[in-house]
């Protein structure tokens, strides 16, 4: 397997020891953002960029959360460019970044 | 530590999974997530302690929520937790009413569990000085104004008179005879009660001094004001200012407390800035005011604006049927306070009582009493533990209502017998009576011969 592109020690040092907990982010987690990057790349397709802006701004703190670092600067830029309206090449390459890291974090994380 | 019930309202599941886990780790705190703005506002009828309110929610903004959270609980802290960094918003949060922003990013967990422990701590505080308030006022309710009197029951219609409105109220007395204890009564039992009670006595501070602390002053207005100082009007902003001795004003000063009572602003010294004051006033004074104005001492604009509801407290002389109830009552808190056997007072102490003038009024009866505790022995209090500090005329004493006329033979032939060392002989031809008489009467225990 790749190397991690998450890293939990955040979310373990929230939980205190309890693994229950960790499993129950990790499942909300998998629950609820593939989803928002669906909605993402929807928004982004047409032209919403209020939507994207706000979807952007939701996904940040739980990619800080799960520690994909590799693309927490990347989601502020998208959340900063969809609030400035700017559907453009910039906004395009790092959405597809962000995209192609998060599928590999929830795959990854379901096989954890 | 006392609970805290926290509403958490985020629409982020997983943030708030880990933010409710985070805080669920002092058990004390016991949160409940709601996931739009309007199922929390829905819910406020279950009195939170305060609210953790994500900026954008799906249903209403962060403002929003805010507003109507104020609108109807102005005094619920709301920390407003969002993902951007924007000044501006945040600023006019904190202007709304916000009690505190914090951005989520890696140390803001660290910050929601301080800022919930600074509320707790502050919720503490508050439960105490509630607790405070709820002493001072029980302690100033009825019941801390003695007395079943006629003249005294018209006094507690007038104090009932006075709470249920915000009008100015002047209590007129003699020395002694509870004036402050009236305006604490009136104060503490009125919708002002959570606002303060500010005290001055017009006698105490010297004329000079007078003005700065009645109205304030602003740093440099005189020489020795180096920081500014705000007045007792501005002090009492939303509750009481009780002005006491207000005879005493001399008619600068006067003219400048019509102008407040007039306009309903103050304005400090060395300032031309109006200060809005909503302040009840209550007066008192042991002069009688309306001699006071034909003398030429007292404005009458000024008296006719603070007559207002008149509360004239009656001497303790005219309240002789309080006396004993009086005297019981501060005989039963001092033997309380110190902790000392039960004490009974004596027929012929309370005899003794009831016949007394009392120039010194309740407060001279407080005085007599605790003394007499002091002084007596075999668990009773006697004529003998009574003394009366106010030098009276002894006549005026023994003239007193309520006695019968063989009272006032009993008090005169004690007061005869006393100066004559108990010689009956004596006493018989200096009042012109049969020592059979007097003999009878000692015979039938209604003389006192030491």
């Amino acid at each position: 397997m790749a190397d991690k592109v998450y890293d939990l020690v955040q979310l373990e040092e929230l939980s205190g020891g309890d693994q229950d907990f960790i499993n129950m982010m990790v499942d909300t987690f998998l629950e609820h953002t593939p989803g928002q990057l669906e909605e993402l790349l929807k928004a982004q397709a047409t032209n919403d960029m209020v939507t994207f802006g706000a979807i952007s701004h939701k996904i940040k703190p739980n990619v800080d959360m799960f520690g994909i670092k590799t693309i927490i600067q990347d989601v502020r830029d998208l959340e900063q460019l969809g609030k400035a309206g700017q559907n453009n090449e910039e906004l395009k390459t790092k959405l597809a970044k962000v995209e192609a890291e998060l599928t590999i974090a929830f795959e990854q994380l379901r096989q954890r | 530590m006392p609970l805290m019930k926290i509403f958490l309202v985020e629409d982020d599941e997983l943030y708030a999974q880990a933010t409710k886990h985070h805080l669920s780790l002092n058990p004390d705190n016991q949160v409940e997530h709601f996931v739009s703005g309007k199922s929390c506002i829905e819910k406020l009828y279950l009195q939170p302690d305060c609210i953790l309110l994500d900026y954008s929610l799906p249903d209403l903004s962060g403002i929003e929520v805010l507003k109507k959270v104020k609108s109807s609980q102005p005094e619920l802290p709301v920390v407003i937790v969002s993902g951007q960094e924007d000044v501006a918003t945040a600023i006019d949060l904190l202007k709304e009413g916000a009690y505190d922003y914090i951005v989520k990013d890696e140390n803001s967990k660290e910050r929601i569990w301080k800022t919930i422990n600074n509320l707790r701590e502050n919720a503490k505080l508050r439960n105490e000085l509630d607790r405070l308030r709820e002493e001072v006022n029980s302690k100033y309710d009825y019941s801390s104004i003695k007395g079943s009197s006629v003249a005294i029951k018209k006094v507690f219609r007038l104090i009932e008179k006075a709470i249920r409105t915000n009008i100015t109220v002047s209590i007129s007395g003699e020395t002694g005879t509870g004036k402050e204890l009236v305006a604490k009564a009136i104060h503490y039992n009125s919708k002002n009660r959570k606002s303060p009670l500010v005290t001055v006595n017009i006698a105490a501070i010297p004329n000079e001094l007078l003005e700065s602390e009645l109205f304030g002053f602003e740093r440099g207005a005189f020489t020795g004001a180096t920081s500014k100082r705000i007045g007792k009007f501005e002090e009492a902003n939303g509750g009481t200012l009780f002005l006491d001795e207000i005879g005493e004003m001399n008619l600068n000063l006067q003219a400048k407390l019509l102008r407040i009572l007039q306009e309903r602003v103050v304005t400090r010294i060395g300032s031309n800035k109006e200060i809005k004051v909503e302040t009840r006033i209550i007066v008192a004074t042991h002069k009688n005011l309306q001699e006071e104005v034909a003398k030429g001492n007292f404005r009458e604009d000024l008296y006719y604006r603070l007559l207002g509801l008149p509360v004239e407290l009656p001497p303790l002389r005219k309240r002789e049927s309080d006396i004993i109830l009086l005297a019981k009552h501060f005989l039963k808190s001092f033997v309380e306070e110190n902790e000392i056997e039960e004490l009974r007072i004596s027929d012929a102490a309370q005899m003794k009582l009831r016949i007394y003038r009392w120039p010194g009024n309740v407060r001279e009866l407080k005085a007599v009493i605790e003394l007499a505790a002091v002084l007596a022995e075999d668990g009773i209090i006697d004529e003998k533990d009574l003394n009366f500090n106010s030098v009276g005329d002894e006549l005026d004493n023994l003239v007193s209502a309520g006695l019968t006329m063989k009272d006032y033979n009993q008090k005169l032939i004690n007061y005869y017998l006393k100066n004559n060392n108990n010689n009956v002989v004596e006493v018989a031809k200096l009042l012109d009576i049969g020592k059979s008489t007097l003999y009878r009467m000692l015979k039938n225990k209604e003389l006192t011969v030491n």
